[in-house]
């Protein structure tokens, strides 16, 4: 019986032994792993193709392949209130370039116009924010004055000659970055690797592009960043063609000093685009005879102001330089607007993109000062034709930005420089982008140096009053993208692949003691 | 005049970071101290009452009965969810936290596919009223009243119904109030709806202040579990009321100093000092003190 007893126990330790290898080796156990695996695949996977599942398969099914334009941006999230703006820009855009459309411009000296005679009103205009209509509420007063002016086109989209670009389709291959870094490297490379695109056209925020560049430079592919930063991406693969401190910081800080005194005070959005802008800032106002009397970065993801706002009432500045990104940040304006803060403010991201004065209600922008490269409202002819145009493929938009007119005249661009190129070999197409050109743009013309890789744009001050109507004060037709040059940057003979910050300008320090 | 002035500013910064931390956390403590269950779609849930609110402010409803709509609206929600899903999940803390981490998820990516990414959000009510240099906004001082008003509620509820006797029974002993015929089960749907509802309130209180987004949920979890740790759930009221109160105390003087961001820092490194000395977080000690004065009155 012993015996027995002694085998029974053997057996029923060596069945419920745990030293063996595989986790589960029986049917349920198999079953709960390929469970978890797939609903893993689905969970991780599913929200990235999902949406854009016809794309990729309708670009795999051509068989005459379409030259694949690589999109990514934040449809949804923090910075999405951006991202949509320019995702219709780019799909405008692909439409018109397959109409056989194309903007006026070449590798020449632009457009130029013909110079003539008229009157002029004391004032500008002022453009009603309802709407998309561009109408004048304030008329500027009686025309009065007689002086040279310039007479412009009346549109800048002309026939191409080309259906699509080189006889292929054009085809927008886009993904939803959600605003999430970590999501925007996956999906770069997902474009880069897979879809192998010809053309990258990516990034809002500064931290979004920063994390793709290193991908970017180990495939040496083509990337356009069509959005306003803090300057100083010296790339050989990069164009960017949004404008940068030199072009907007110093104007509306001139602005400012002259219109309302010399003390600022900045709060900026609490990443690598806030901190540098804000650097900008405070080393250039000594220079136009103001000062920035004080400083505070906000993290992205707050969005409650309180204690902001009795700092900034504590300081007493004479105008509040606002570098706020992202919806968190936006609700800035109604809080200081409730809590009775009524300093002028300037800014170099805000109105212009996120449209603060059509979602928010007057008077929470009121005297926001913003010297903008684009916005809906600037008053020529051929803007009106652009937003028109916009309006009839979306009728529902409420607003087109500054980054979203970029988006729109950098794909077009991209088209030309193809054309010129006569393939879309990526190489060949960023020597073609070098050659010095001028783009018609609905802002005005833009002109692409082949040194630096950036762009002189047109730069116009706008105002927003009490009522969230617009105007623009001032203007600079052209405003050249100058620190890279400064610095030595030629990509065309020294190529690089980093991003300058003011640091290494020795001119900031030399002139910082003055204040 | 400009001391006096900047007094009434920090006051003002103190009153204001205390009943953000509290409104967060009132919700999530609730649920805590009753059924010891974290519930990680607390964001989510202030998230639905905002949306609520903003969803029938656009439809005409003043906003003066938003938020009572947003609490009666969420709170169902939660019974429902309670009945449902986070039942079976009494006694397994862990399995209750992923399954309220789904349902978060769940709630979030489905408004977005729902709502899209962002709707119009609501003005803020009222204006503002000056002291010296500095304005303060009237809805922060209605909102901060309403906080106060609340636990006041919330005390009454929990000391002089019948409601509250059964809960507090039920928090100390649950098989014995069972067996004195309690029927636990009501009381634990009730409560998550409480729990549940006041997310829903206080989100549609900070509607107005925010962007109205399926992820706005994500800026409230945070505060709210710091002041819900530091409290600790051993007396709800006294948990909420102490930790959102000596938080602040120490945020409000270094934000207003120093940034909101060190603030926010200092915040963190005083919760960090605070658990450490007391584990079981402020109530517990609260409740020891009172226990002794009950104990020899």
């Amino acid at each position: 019986m012993n015996d027995r007893l002694q085998d029974e126990d053997r057996s029923a330790l060596e069945s419920t032994s745990t030293m063996s290898p595989l986790p589960a080796a029986d049917r349920r156990g198999v079953l709960k792993w390929v469970g978890a695996a797939g609903a893993g695949l689905v969970g991780g996977l599913g929200p990235v193709y999902l949406r854009d599942f016809e794309y990729t398969r309708s670009v795999q099914a051509a068989t005459d392949s379409p030259v694949k334009i690589g999109f990514i941006e934040d449809e949804s999230g923090n910075l999405s209130v951006y991202g949509l703006q320019k995702l219709h820009a780019a799909q405008l855009a692909v439409k018109e370039i397959n109409e056989g459309k194309t903007l006026k411009g070449a590798p020449a000296i632009g457009a130029g116009g013909l110079g003539a005679v008229g009157s002029a009103a004391a004032h500008p205009p002022t453009i009603s924010k309802e709407g998309v209509d561009l109408n004048v509420v304030g008329d500027g007063g009686p025309k009065s004055v007689n002086e040279v002016m310039f007479d412009e086109d009346a549109d800048v989209l002309i026939d191409s000659g080309d259906k699509g670009i080189l006889g292929r389709e054009a085809s927008l291959v886009s993904v939803d970055g959600q605003s999430n870094n970590a999501l925007w490297q996956q999906l770069a490379r997902r474009l880069i690797q897979q879809d192998k695109v010809d053309v990258l056209v990516a990034g809002f925020a500064s931290a979004e592009r920063e994390a793709i560049r290193p991908i970017v430079d180990q495939f040496k592919q083509l990337y356009f960043y069509t959005n306003q930063y803090e300057g100083g991406v010296a790339d050989a693969n990069t164009f960017c063609t949004g404008p940068v401190c030199e072009q907007q910081v110093i104007p509306v800080v001139q602005y400012m000093v002259e219109k309302f005194g010399p003390r600022g005070y900045t709060i900026a959005a609490d990443y690598n685009f806030g901190q540098l802008t804000a650097a900008w800032t405070k080393a250039f106002a000594p220079l136009v005879g103001g000062q920035i009397i004080g400083e505070e970065f906000i993290p992205l993801s707050v969005s409650e102001f309180s204690q902001v706002i009795a700092r900034i009432q504590q300081a007493k500045p004479d105008w509040v330089m606002t570098l706020l990104v992202g919806q968190n940040h936006h609700n800035y304006y109604p809080q200081a607007a409730a809590a009775g803060l009524k300093y002028p403010m300037a800014s170099t991201v805000n109105m212009a993109q996120g449209y603060e004065h059509k979602r928010f209600k007057p008077p929470s922008l009121a005297n926001m000062h913003n010297a903008i490269q684009y916005q809906l409202e600037v008053p020529t002819a051929r803007n009106r034709a652009f937003v028109k145009r916009w309006m009839t493929m979306f009728p529902k938009d409420e607003y087109i930005g500054e980054m979203a007119q970029n988006t729109y005249f950098t794909i077009h661009l991209y088209a030309k420089a193809a054309r010129i190129a006569g393939t879309t070999d990526q190489p060949t197409v960023k020597k073609a982008l070098e050659l010095g050109w001028s783009i018609e743009a609905p802002e005005g013309s833009v002109f692409l140096e082949p040194g630096t890789h950036h762009c002189a744009h047109y730069i116009r001050l706008a105002v927003c009053d009490e009522n969230h109507d617009v105007k623009f004060v001032r203007e600079w037709p052209s405003i050249q993208a100058w620190w890279l040059q400064r610095l030595g940057v030629n990509l065309v003979r020294h190529p690089e692949y980093k991003q300058y910050t003011p640091d290494e300008d020795p001119y900031f320090k030399m002139f910082l003691k003055k204040s | 005049m400009e001391i006096f002035a900047t007094l009434v500013s920090i006051l003002y910064q103190f009153a204001t970071n205390g009943a953000f931390l509290l409104l967060s956390a009132l919700g999530l403590i609730v649920i805590l101290g009753m059924m010891n269950i974290i519930n990680l779609a607390h964001g989510e849930l202030m998230m639905m009452g905002a949306y609520a609110a903003t969803i029938a402010y656009h439809h005409g409803l003043p906003f003066l009965f938003c938020p009572f709509l947003a609490f009666f609206v969420v709170g169902a929600f939660g019974a429902l969810i309670e009945r449902t899903i986070v039942c079976r999940f009494y006694g397994r803390e862990l399995g209750a936290l992923v399954v309220t981490w789904g349902i978060s998820l769940i709630l979030s990516q489905g408004t977005l596919m729902l709502f899209g990414p962002f709707l119009p959000s609501i003005p803020i009510p009222g204006g503002s009223v000056g002291v010296g240099q500095y304005s303060f906004s009237t809805y922060w001082l209605v909102v901060i009243a309403l906080s106060w008003a609340l636990v006041l509620g919330l005390w009454a509820l929990y000391n002089r119904t019948l409601f509250g006797l059964q809960a507090r029974a039920v928090m100390q002993n649950a098989a014995m109030a069972k067996a004195l015929g309690v029927d636990i089960n009501v009381i634990y749907m009730l409560t998550f709806a409480l729990g549940a509802g006041l997310a829903g309130f206080s989100g549609a209180l900070f509607a107005p202040t925010v962007s109205i987004a399926p992820f706005m949920g994500q800026q409230f979890v945070a505060p709210a579990f710091i002041t819900v740790v530091v409290g600790g759930a051993t007396n709800v009221i006294a948990g909420a009321v102490g930790s959102s109160l000596l938080l602040s105390l120490v945020k409000t003087p270094i934000g207003f100093a120093m940034g909101a961001f060190l603030g926010t820092v200092a915040l963190l490194l005083a919760a960090l000092v605070i658990i450490r000395l007391m584990p079981n977080g402020l109530s517990a000690v609260i409740q020891r003190w009172l226990d002794r004065r009950n104990r020899f009155a």
